[in-house]
C-alpha cells in the first residue's frame, strides 16, 4: 500500500521545471497584456510647427561726455501736456 | 504732470518746445514755452532774409560799413562767421546773390518741393564742393563795444540754417532749471535737463528718400541737426533741378554724392554747422567730419551709413524670442 502511493507521486525534479514554466509563460502573459494598454491610453501623435521670431533692434545711446555740456509768423499748432510725449524727429527743413 | 508741447511755425519750418518740470521760483513750461514762442518770432522777424522790413534786410541794404545793429543781429553774424570759420569756409554766409540767382529768392514754405528722385537721376557728376578762394565772409566783424557790425558795403549776409541753430541753443540757455527739454527748430534740435540725462529723449532721423526713421539716437544732452537736400528742390530759369545747399566755388547747388548728413555736437549750431559741412564735402571727407562726435550720412542711393561713436559702439539688443 505505501509502495502504491509513493509510486503515483510526481518527481521533484518534474514538479520544478514544471513550475518555472508556469510562471515564466504567466509573467510573459502579463508583460505582454501590460504592454498593450501602455499602447491604447498613449494620445495620437500630433504634428507640432516651432517658429521662431526673432526681432532684432539696434538702439544707439550717447552717453554724455564728462566736461561737455552735456516776432511775427505762424499760428501755434497745438500746445498740450503729455507724460508720452511724441517723438522729436531731426530732419531738412 | 508730463512736459509740456508746444508746436508752432517759424523760421519757415516747425518749431516743437517740450518742457519738463520747473525748479524752484521757476515760472510753469507752459509760460516758458509761450515765452520761447515769443523769443523764435521776434527772432524770425529780425533775421529773415524773405521779409523786408526785418533787420538783416536792412543791414544788407546799408550803403555805410559800420551799422548800428541789435545785440542778437550780432550773435547771428558770430554764429554764421563760426559756421565760416569751423566748415573752412564752406558753409558760407555771404552766397544771398547765388542763393537768389539760383532761383531761391522768396520763402519756400509750405511750398511742395520736386521730388528727389527725380533730381538725382537730372543731378550733374557728383564732386565734393569747395570754399570760394576769396573768403567773403572774413569781410564781416562785430564790434560789440560800439554794438556795430563792420563789413564792406553791398557785402549781403545769410542766417540760413545756422539761424535755426543758434535760436535752438538761446531757447536752450532760457530753460536751465528745468527738469528736461528739448528745443526743435526745424530739426536743429538742443537737449537739456538733470532729468534728460538719466532719461534720454529718443530722436528719430528722418530718411530724405523714403521719409521713414532711418534711424534712433537716445540723447541725454547736447545738439543734433540735420541737413538735406530733400525739402527744397525746384527748377531753376534754366530748367535745371536746384536746391538751397549751394557749392561756394560755383554758387549752384551741391551735388556731393549725400543727400543728407546728421550731426551731433555740444550745441544745435555745431551740429548743424558739421552736418551742412558734411553734406558739402561729400561721402570721403563727410566720414571725417562727423568721426569724432558721430553722425549718419545717407547717400544718393540710400544707404545710410553711420559713422564714429554711431558706428562703432552701437548697444545691440537680440535676440528678443517669442513663440
Amino acid at each position: 500500500m505505501t509502495e502504491s502511493v509513493r509510486s503515483r507521486r510526481p518527481r521533484a525534479s518534474l514538479v520544478f521545471w514544471g513550475s518555472i514554466l508556469l510562471f515564466a509563460a504567466l509573467f510573459a502573459l502579463l508583460v505582454y497584456r501590460f504592454s498593450l494598454e501602455q499602447q491604447a491610453t498613449q494620445p495620437t501623435a500630433q504634428t507640432v510647427q516651432v517658429r521662431k521670431v526673432i526681432k532684432r533692434r539696434v538702439v544707439t545711446t550717447i552717453v554724455p561726455t564728462p566736461g561737455r555740456n552735456s516776432v511775427s509768423s505762424g499760428p501755434v499748432s497745438s500746445a498740450s501736456y503729455s507724460s508720452g510725449a511724441a517723438p522729436v524727429t531731426t530732419g531738412a527743413s | 504732470m508730463g512736459e509740456y508741447d508746444l508746436t508752432f511755425d517759424a523760421m519757415g519750418s516747425h518749431v516743437r518746445l517740450l518742457i519738463g518740470e520747473p525748479g524752484p521760483g521757476m515760472a510753469p513750461a507752459a509760460a516758458a514755452a509761450e515765452q520761447g514762442r515769443l523769443f523764435v518770432e521776434d527772432f524770425d522777424a529780425t533775421l529773415s532774409r524773405f521779409k523786408p522790413e526785418s533787420e538783416l534786410c536792412h543791414l544788407n541794404a546799408d550803403p555805410r560799413e559800420r551799422v548800428l545793429t541789435s545785440e542778437l543781429m550780432r550773435r547771428a553774424i558770430e554764429a554764421g562767421l563760426f559756421a565760416a570759420e569751423r566748415s573752412e569756409g564752406l558753409v558760407d554766409p555771404t552766397l544771398v546773390g547765388e542763393i537768389e540767382e539760383a532761383g531761391y529768392v522768396r520763402s519756400r514754405a509750405g511750398m511742395a518741393g520736386l521730388p528727389l528722385a527725380d533730381a538725382l537721376v537730372d543731378a550733374p557728376t557728383r564732386r565734393p564742393a569747395s570754399p570760394r578762394p576769396e573768403q567773403r565772409w572774413r569781410g564781416f566783424a562785430v564790434d560789440d563795444e560800439a554794438g556795430e557790425v563792420v563789413r564792406p558795403p553791398g557785402l549781403r549776409f545769410d542766417t540760413g540754417g545756422t539761424g535755426k541753430g543758434l535760436a535752438a541753443d538761446m531757447l536752450a540757455a532760457n530753460l536751465h532749471g528745468y527738469s528736461r527739454f528739448i528745443v526743435d527748430c526745424g530739426g536743429d534740435i538742443r537737449i537739456g535737463g538733470a532729468d534728460a540725462l538719466v532719461h534720454p529723449y529718443e530722436v528719430f532721423v528722418e530718411h530724405p528718400i523714403t521719409g521713414d526713421r532711418a534711424h534712433v539716437l537716445r540723447l541725454g544732452s547736447g545738439g543734433v541737426a540735420t541737413s538735406g537736400i530733400n525739402v527744397r528742390i525746384w527748377r531753376d530759369e534754366r530748367g535745371r533741378y536746384a536746391h538751397h545747399l549751394l557749392d561756394p566755388a560755383t554758387g549752384e547747388p551741391a551735388w556731393t554724392g549725400l543727400v543728407g548728413a546728421t550731426a551731433l555736437g555740444d550745441s544745435a549750431l555745431e551740429a548743424e554747422t558739421l552736418s551742412k559741412t558734411a553734406l558739402l564735402s561729400g561721402p570721403e571727407r563727410g566720414r571725417e567730419i562727423l568721426a569724432e562726435r558721430g553722425g549718419l550720412l545717407i547717400h544718393d542711393s540710400g544707404r545710410v551709413e553711420m559713422v564714429g561713436p554711431l558706428a562703432v559702439a552701437p548697444r545691440i539688443r537680440l535676440p528678443e524670442v517669442s513663440r
